[in-house]
């Protein structure tokens, strides 16, 4: 089917008039070819690419003669960007603010990733923050928050819950959580759990007073994976197994619920799985080694037939109208 | 081949989809719209991608078990007519499900199907693989090749499809690594593969398989450009004969393989604005970059951070630069917002993963992080 054939079967049927039919007709094979999405993915991965690269060049050239040089050239980057968010920066509101300037958005990101890769540097080179290294990160990350709220960008509101995150000594960075945390260590286990859950509430927090409502998707699904796989790995391998199954039962049922609020069926997904993980294991844990043995292929078999029964009825059972 | 799902619906639903990007444009009213959802109608099950994914994982564990259900009565010590029968018998099942499900609840490409259909496809071959154990590759690849397209016809399914496509260029593969002639001629014939599969799927009008020949033209262009690749025919070259030198040696017809690096991604981004195909556009931005970094990775003269860093730089300079100069329409190109931005979410996440990690560099105080800031290099 082409454009053509679809205009015939619609004016066949009398819904579109000939003469509009002619003018989508004309619209279709004139219209110019946008590269609209092509180039903001090509100024996104300079980005990325830019500022991871510039954070590795820094190290690569101390004490050679061009280093001060990168430095300055550094800084002269940090300070256009931040001059051409801030000139064109809209008033704060608490919803969604779109910026009609091209640029803003991305500057503010090429800005924020070189000041990480600089900041760093200068810490390392010349101990600007002393001993306290703390505050190496908590610079950056109070600095990205507000820049997050103040020009409404979501790139930069999970930076600065990265940078949180690695002040409190954690890695929230999606796929890095298993490989990134040492999770045999009870204390980062209740950390990570205390941070994910502060994170969650945050989320909630902002969508239910309406403050930056849009944000509420990266704090729930950073704060929430961390959360979660820290209390499985405390259900799996640490004492008081019970309270860990609460809170991570607790986290898959208000995503659960989340999901129907939001009508966003990334959260429903999450709780599901993180929900059937602790479930499957609580079972196991419960009734022992040998009937684990015996009945696991009746459990599995059926317990996931019904998990695809409430998930092809979900929106019966959730209320989700879309 | 008689088809799986309803041809009609599937009209129905390009027709509605065709439409509301009218309707974004103006181009019908609201009204106009909702007559046309009403009449041409579909009612194929279709949740968004997570439900999905949360059905095809299920779906897979219930396969999987359902063929360990079964093993406890047909497993009969675990002889080689034992797995033949348990597998026939497990091919039954997900068939027979398949096709009930398809009819009763209207699947449409929803997660469960896709995980029968796999399942089903993996029975199909055990006996294969079981009763014949020592034939040749190319002989097992004949065999797969018709599951696939009974697949492929039948269900219009995504990795039947990418498996299809995968089988015929193995075929072909280890067809010609047979003789030394064959060895010298791969990357010219799995060219020519490429552009027949390529030309011949364009031919495709068919509504039903529109999707499943996009996915073929995908990798039919891939392959084409990386069978003409300088890096993949030298590397290609050195492990096929098996040369263990710490550098591979320079291949024949070099200057016929450097033209090609250059000449097929300009070739691909040109015929992309030309033809308004966006598939031809975005691969010859893609493979433009893996052109560079062929360059880079024979001649090149900077370290990879430096190469990050000005790959970066430049790309932010062009992009910058194609946006001022595109604000308006230029040439039948335009920077013109085509649709809603999907993925800003998903973007946001991607920041945090690449960069985002510890900005420090060591310090053991902090414990967790690790230096991300690197990592993009091996994607770019």
């Amino acid at each position: 089917m082409n454009t053509r054939s679809i205009l015939r079967a619609l004016a066949d049927s009398g819904i579109i008039s000939s003469p509009q039919s002619a003018v989508i007709e004309k619209f279709e094979t004139e219209k110019p070819f946008s590269i609209h999405s092509e180039l903001r993915s090509v100024l996104y991965l300079g980005i990325i690419l830019f500022g991871g690269g510039v954070g590795v060049i820094i190290y690569e050239n101390i004490d050679t003669i061009g280093h001060q040089a990168i430095i300055g050239a550094i800084a002269c980057v940090i300070i256009v960007c931040f001059y051409h968010t801030y000139k064109n920066r809209l008033p704060y509101t608490s919803s969604e603010v779109e910026n009609p300037n091209k640029f803003s958005e991305y500057s503010l990101l090429l800005g924020c990733t070189t000041f990480l890769a600089l900041e760093g540097y200068l810490q390392f080179q010349y101990q600007t923050f002393g001993t306290r290294y703390g505050l190496t990160v908590l610079i950056p990350t109070i600095i990205f928050f507000f820049c997050a709220y103040r020009f409404d960008h979501r790139g930069v509101l999970s930076l600065a819950v990265t940078g949180l995150a690695s002040w409190l000594g954690l890695t929230i960075a999606p796929m890095s959580i298993l490989a990134g945390n040492d999770f045999t260590d009870i204390r980062i286990i209740v950390l990570a759990i205390l941070l994910g859950v502060m994170l969650v509430a945050l989320g909630w927090t902002s969508d239910r007073y309406r403050v930056k409502r849009h944000f509420s998707f990266t704090y729930l699904f950073m704060g929430g994976n961390l959360a979660c796989l820290a209390a499985l790995t405390g259900l799996f391998t640490h004492d008081y197994k019970i309270i860990y199954f609460l809170i991570a039962g607790g986290l898959c049922y208000f995503f659960i619920l989340r999901s129907r609020e939001e009508q966003s069926l990334i959260f429903l997904l999450m709780g599901v799985i993180y929900g059937y993980v602790i479930i499957t294991y609580a079972l196991f844990t419960t009734f022992g080694d040998t009937a684990a043995a015996l009945l696991a292929t009746y459990y599995f078999l059926f317990s996931s037939i019904g998990v695809i029964i409430f998930l092809l009825n979900v929106k019966k059972f959730l209320g989700i109208k879309k | 081949m008689k088809k799986a799902f309803n041809q009609n619906w599937i009209e129905n639903l390009k027709i509605q989809e065709t439409a509301s990007s009218w309707l974004s444009k103006n181009l019908i009213s609201a009204d106009q719209l909702s007559t046309i959802k009403a009449v041409f109608a579909e009612h194929f099950y279709r949740p968004g991608i997570f439900i999905k994914i949360g059905l095809f994982l299920f779906a897979i564990i219930a396969c999987s078990f359902f063929a360990g259900f079964a093993s406890i009565f047909l497993s009969g010590g675990g002889s080689d007519a034992a797995i033949v029968v348990l597998s026939l018998v497990c091919l039954g099942g997900y068939a027979f499900s398949l096709e009930y499900l398809i009819k009763t609840r209207n699947l449409f490409h929803s997660g469960v199907d896709n995980a029968l259909l796999y399942s089903a496809i993996g029975a199909a071959m055990t006996p294969v693989f079981i009763l014949f154990n020592n034939l040749e590759i190319w002989q097992y690849c004949i065999f797969m090749l018709f599951i696939f397209l009974f697949a492929v016809l039948r269900y219009a399914d995504f990795f039947a499809a990418l498996g299809l496509f995968a089988v015929i260029l193995t075929l072909v593969a280890t067809l010609l690594v047979k003789f030394p002639l064959g060895k010298a001629l791969l990357p010219f014939a799995v060219m020519a593969l490429s552009a027949a599969i390529y030309l011949a799927v364009k031919r495709i009008k068919d509504t039903y398989y529109h999707d499943r020949a996009k996915l073929l033209e995908v990798l039919s262009l891939v392959t084409f450009y990386l069978g003409g690749n300088y890096l993949v025919v030298r590397e290609g070259n050195a492990f096929l004969n098996e040369l263990n030198a710490p550098v591979s040696p320079q291949v024949a017809f070099a200057p016929l393989f450097y033209f090609f690096t250059i000449i097929i991604p300009l070739a691909f981004i040109i015929g992309g604005v030309r033809k308004k195909d966006r598939i031809l556009f975005i691969l010859g931005l893609l493979s433009f970059a893996f052109s560079v970094f062929t360059y880079k990775y024979y001649f090149g003269f900077l370290t990879p951070a430096q190469g990050i860093t000005v790959a970066g730089a430049l790309m932010i300079l062009l992009a910058v630069a194609s946006i001022k100069y595109f604000h308006t329409a230029k040439h039948g190109i335009t920077d013109e917002q085509d649709s809603k931005r999907k993925f800003a979410n998903l973007e946001a996440i991607i920041v945090a993963q690449q960069i985002g990690q510890s900005p420090q560099h060591g310090g053991p105080e902090f414990g967790g992080g690790d230096f991300g800031g690197g990592g993009a290099g091996e994607a770019y």
